[in-house]
């Protein structure tokens, strides 16, 4: 399951030429880098700029950014509206604290959002790991009577549009009694969330050859051992790409934590930013934008931490239909 | 020998229960989460109803009006099947091109290096990312515009959004240059799955270049084409959000879709039964073309094999 | 390559090290903080927690606009509430109100117990119970202002009298003539201008429609964007007004029902029978002229408008950069406005003028009405008597009834509406503040004739919306635009039919007796 890096051995000979020709592959691709990744520098930018400073200009530094080094006093207008100067001593700390304004509003709003957010992220995953690989291992291995219906009976899910069931979801959640809390995530999401992880750990186990399990059997390992001691370990890159994916699925999800938390007692990031948009808090352009960067942190960590397994695990060649 | 036998059938049959048995929490969570809304649903279809007031039977009225007497049906397939023919081509090309760009690259730091480049942007919410395009690279004072205006061709410069001319090629111009990260890895994974001797024998041939990535490379990742091709499909079929977020399917009706159209039917104008209607005839087409899709290719794959 | 390894690495490691430091510093606990969104610490000896979603124009801890002092008005208020009633903790909430929201928690009695949206998201709900009529207590004292022992107050003998703006806060009742909503503020528009392009321009504040007209060419010759507006507000607002004055000398001939309780206050509005009868009879259908000009008129003044009317975010961008001379909003841009110390012109506010015979022939030459009205609409629902399911007998109803009687006291409310300058008082001896007195004068005029977009469902709304895009952007010419509203009110009228008895026949006899008055008039549709 390593990655194949002897794919591409450059020859000896050919090594300058090939640098060349690279340049050509490195200039295209950092153009296309530019174009992907310009849009969130805008709104790095933004996210220091208030509502007003934004709708006087659409480009521009933070002003706020250019007179935290002020050397003369500057005027602004204080929080009854009055004009006042702030002298150019005080001016840094004063604009810093105008600068990173709206971080402050959105890390109060976001606090408890994050908190929910990675309790039912986690959960979610772990779950979705756990019966997808188990569902999938048995739909892999074994044939057994109606193995062929419980398969399409998982994959069709897939097809079903997702406005379709918002409703009725939610009439079995509230039927069910669990609005408001961790579980009204949970559960649909695991419900949801598994079929994902069915079609792809059973592409990965069928590719499995049969040898290994032969052997391992000779040895007298059980079905029980054949899933913890073969499958589990081999299939390491593959439940990383599980996991990540359906954390992203859960973490994008706005709608559904959006209507199932009535009172506001169990929001997520998804449904907290979405709520924050038509909130008070959104006047203020730049805590909107701040709260965008904030909420991103945690899958930018999971993601600079899990890069190798994760691409490693869709290398595995699971994702091939 | 009957004993045997018996034993035999009886440890298959344990064996069988067993299998049911942890194949049951997780086909129970399917069934009341995922089924049974769906089957609400499509029996709603059958009936005139609203939320919280009676519902009356009508049979298959609320598919008549849909297929034969909305004017807002055939435009809003035609717009979907414009928006899904398009993101299926950039999402079958574009990514690929990358992943070969990637792949030709002889330094492993740098490949590495652009690959999570690429992948940076999924960790951003896709509300941000469609609000993002909406105020800052399609409205009148954002990126494109003023581009246009700096290189003296602001009397051209469109609303983006806003006109219905324009509209809809705005909405599937939103992701330039359409590097998604996933199917970068993807096809770039199976690149990598070619084996050194197909690559070995190609070079020796004098196949390489252009030839080599259409007569070598394109075939032997079939699998990752179909799988993103199906993906694509379905999430054309479905996806309405963005359209929602960007121009509430206008102007006029100029980019509207059918999941758009179900969503407003179902929340806006208080006709469930109509929207659920809209939602069973989407699963329809999304099934039929998933059928064909599956057919098609296999046909293909089974040539080559 | 294998110096720059150290650098990539370096840079891997701060690029981790930044994000976990922001992101510790996102979970760190913190305190109660203001602006919070979601519940706030809950009184462990309160027996009622009652979930008020009061909107954002006064939720406690914002900072409107992301300029000033952060409200704190309406805290104040749940303050002295919960002194009086111990047994009652106030949460404030902000929840969007968007459909699926308010369809889903509704339908399960899950939403809050007051929620803040416009009444004509809600008249279609309400045959369905999710809101509670509250005429009732509009017709009975306020407690708060009995205790004062003060006859002469308003709201001594009933709550209903403390209302400054009676016919617009009447005006909000349903179909069923019930009133499900609190107009608890005002807003009203008015045509912001920019005083140093007028002056640089040569040009005055225009008094009659065709003035305007040639203050718009005007500018727009000098170079600037006329005037910004928004496609809602051709579509809520525009079309109201060109009708009231297309209409207004129509009224004696058209006006078949007199509402016994909103007449009063509303003389010659057209109701939803009305409007209903009047389509059969040919009225606002394509072989109507009147309707028709409506919507030339219409087309005319939206030429001199930018050529995008769609993108909500330039309509003020483009009037605070100087680019547009006018802009067409509501009061509560007065504060944005004014609190921008590098806005850097002058500008003022006017309203629309009179339209006259040389724009259209069927001008009635009636004042320019009011359009604006209630701001924040406050519902009671299901939730509020969900511990008895009787509202007579509900406890928990008390309460919040109770509530909503108090914050309209005027000190409380003086705390809450005047706390910056945002809407106007709709209480009777609350005066609104300095900056909203332009506003105030135009709400003295006369009230429209009919609120289109209110009369029909959110469908009709949304259609009307949609054609109106295509039609201003020239998509779309005249007679196909007719074609296509002909069939939005007619299926909007058949669904009104559906949902409200309607006489029809008491109808038909007052369209005859009125027949000689319609006999003067030009130009009536052919169905009469």
């Amino acid at each position: 399951m390593e990655l194949d890096v002897t794919a591409n051995k450059p020859v000896p000979s050919l090594r300058g030429e090939r640098r060349r020709k690279e340049w050509g592959a490195h200039a295209a691709l950092l153009v296309f880098c530019f174009f992907t990744l310009a849009p969130f520098l805008f709104v790095l930018n933004n996210s220091f700029r208030s509502t007003v400073e934004q709708q006087r200009a659409f480009f521009g530094l933070p002003s706020a950014f250019v007179n935290m080094w002020s050397k003369e006093p500057v005027e602004v207008l204080d929080e009854n509206l009055q004009r006042t100067l702030i002298p150019a001593e005080q001016c840094f700390s004063y604009f810093l604290n105008e600068a990173t304004r709206g971080y402050q509003l959105a890390r109060e709003v976001l606090h408890d959002y994050l908190l929910n957010t990675l309790e039912v992220c986690l959960s979610v995953a772990l779950g979705v790991v756990i019966m997808g690989s188990v569902v999938a291992y048995l739909l892999a291995r074994y044939r057994f009577p109606g193995s062929r219906f419980v398969y399409y009976y998982i994959i069709a899910t897939m097809m079903f549009p997702a406005v379709l069931m918002l409703v009725p979801s939610y009439m079995v959640v509230r039927e069910l009694g669990l609005l408001n809390s961790f579980w009204a995530l949970f559960l649909p999401y695991l419900a949801g969330g598994q079929v994902f992880a069915i079609f792809v750990f059973k592409g990965f186990f069928d590719g499995l050859p049969e040898e290994l399990f032969e052997s391992a059997r000779l040895d007298g390992a059980g079905h029980f051992n054949l899933y913890t001691r073969i499958v589990l370990p081999l299939s390491k890159p593959v439940v990383s790409v599980v996991a990540i994916m359906t954390i992203l699925g859960a973490w994008n999800n706005f709608m559904w934590p959006f209507v199932t938390n009535t009172d506001g007692s169990f929001h997520v990031i998804s449904s907290g930013l979405f709520v924050m948009t038509r909130t008070p808090v959104a006047q203020n352009m730049g805590t909107l934008y701040a709260a965008y960067i904030l909420s991103s942190l945690p899958l930018l960590l999971l993601f600079i931490a899990a890069t190798k397994p994760f691409i490693q695990g869709i290398t595995s060649g699971a994702f091939k239909a | 020998m009957a004993p045997e036998a018996k034993t035999r059938l009886s440890h298959r049959t344990r064996f069988v229960l067993g299998i049911y048995a942890l194949l049951a929490l997780p086909l129970a969570f399917l069934t009341v989460f995922v089924y049974l809304p769906f089957f609400w649903g499509f029996i709603s279809s059958l009936y005139e109803f609203e939320i919280g007031a009676s519902a009356r039977f009508v049979g298959l009225a609320n598919y008549r009006e849909f297929l034969f007497k909305d004017p807002v049906t055939w435009p809003s397939f035609l717009n979907m099947a414009f928006l899904a023919g398009w993101g299926v081509m950039v999402r079958l090309t574009v990514p690929l091109l990358v992943a070969k760009l990637i792949h030709s690259l002889s330094n492993e730091r740098s490949r590495h290096m652009y690959r999570i480049l690429f992948l940076v942007p999924i960790v951003v919410p896709g509300v941000a990312i469609q609000l993002i395009w909406g105020i800052m690279i399609f409205s009148d004072g954002g990126l494109v515009n003023e581009f246009l205006r700096v290189i003296g061709l602001g009397g051209f410069a469109p609303n983006w959004l806003t006109d219905p001319h324009s509209a809809l090629i705005a909405i599937a111009c939103i992701g330039f240059p359409w590097v998604g990260g996933f199917e970068v890895l993807i096809y770039y994974a199976g690149l990598s799955a070619i084996p050194d001797s197909v690559n070995e024998a190609a070079r020796l041939e004098g196949c390489t270049g252009i030839r080599k990535f259409f007569y070598i490379d394109v075939p032997m990742i079939l699998g990752q084409l179909r799988l993103i091709l199906i993906l694509s499909i379905i999430g054309g079929v479905q996806t309405f959000e963005n359209v929602l977020i960007l121009t509430r399917g206008g102007p006029g009706f100029a980019t509207t879709v059918p999941g758009l159209w179900m969503y407003y039917n179902a929340f806006s104008f208080q006709r469930m039964g109509y929207a659920c209607g809209i939602g069973v005839t989407l699963f329809a087409l999304i099934l039929s073309l998933t059928a064909l899709n599956l057919r098609y290719f296999k046909g293909a794959e089974s040539l080559e094999g | 390559m294998r110096d720059y390894s150290l650098w990539i690495r370096m840079a891997k490691f701060g690029v981790l090290a930044l994000v976990l430091a922001l992101l510790v510093w996102c979970l760190l606990p913190q305190g109660q903080a203001a602006g919070k969104i979601g519940p706030q610490a809950k009184s462990s000896s309160a027996k009622y927690n009652i979930r008020v979603a009061i909107g954002q124009t006064y939720m406690p801890g914002t900072v409107p606009l992301g300029i000033g002092k952060e409200l704190h008005g309406m805290a104040d208020v749940v303050g002295a509430f919960e002194q009086r009633f111990p047994d009652t903790h106030i949460e404030l909430i902000t929840v969007p109100f968007d459909r699926e929201y308010l369809v889903t928690q509704l339908s399960s009695g899950s939403a809050p117990d007051v929620v803040n949206v416009n009444v004509e998201d809600v008249w279609t709900d309400v045959q369905k119970g999710w809101y509670l009529a509250l005429d009732p207590w509009l017709e009975q004292p306020n407690p708060f202002i009995r205790e004062k022992n003060d006859p002469a107050l308003p709201g001594f003998e009933k709550w209903w009298d403390m209302f400054k703006y009676q016919a617009i806060s009447r005006g909000k009742a349903a179909p069923d003539q019930l009133m499900y909503c609190l107009s608890y503020d005002m807003v009203e528009t008015g045509i912001f201008y920019n005083k140093d392009i007028f002056r640089k321009a040569g040009v005055e504040v225009p008094n009659t429609w065709e003035e305007m007209l040639a203050v718009m060419a005007k500018l727009e010759a000098f170079g600037v964007t006329p005037m910004t507006m928004y496609v809602d507000s051709f579509n809520d607002w525009g079309t109201d007004l060109i009708f009231d004055q297309l209409y207004y000398s129509l009224l004696p001939g058209i006006d078949l029902l007199q509402d016994p309780l909103r007449e009063p206050y509303l003389q010659g509005y057209l109701d939803w029978d009305e409007i209903c009868f009047l389509f059969q009879k040919g009225y606002f259908t394509k072989s109507d002229a009147r309707y028709r000009d409506v919507f030339r008129i219409m087309k005319e003044w939206r030429r001199y408008c930018s050529a995008d009317i769609v993108d909500s975010r330039l309509m003020l961008t483009d009037f605070v950069r100087q680019k547009a001379a006018m802009h067409w909003n509501i009061s509560q841009l007065v504060y944005r406005l004014g609190a921008d110390k590098d806005l850097g012109f002058e500008w003022g506010v006017f309203y629309l003028p009179t339209i006259g015979k040389a724009t259209s022939k069927y001008a009635s030459g009636n004042t320019m009405c009011v359009i604006g009205g209630s701001a924040n609409q406050l519902e009671v629902t299901n939730t509020a008597f969900s511990d008895s399911r009787d509202p007579a007998s509900s406890e928990r109803l008390k309460r919040v009834m109770a509530f909503l009687q108090f914050i309209c006291v005027p000190e409380q409310y003086e705390k809450v509406v005047n706390e910056y300058p945002c809407f106007i008082s709709n209480i009777v001896g609350v005066e609104s503040l300095p900056p909203m007195k332009p506003f105030v004068e135009i709400l003295e005029r006369p009230y429209t004739t009919t609120k289109w977009v209110f009369t029909f469902d959110l469908r009709f709304c949304d259609i009307q919306r949609r054609l109106l895009e295509l039609y201003l952007n020239d998509a779309m010419d005249l007679d196909e635009f007719m074609r296509w509203q002909e069939d939005n009110i007619r299926t909007a009228t058949d669904n009104l039919i559906l949902r409200k008895p309607m006489d029809m026949a008491k109808m038909q006899v007052r369209w005859d007796e009125l027949a000689p008055a319609r006999a003067t008039m030009e130009d009536l549709p052919s169905g009469s």
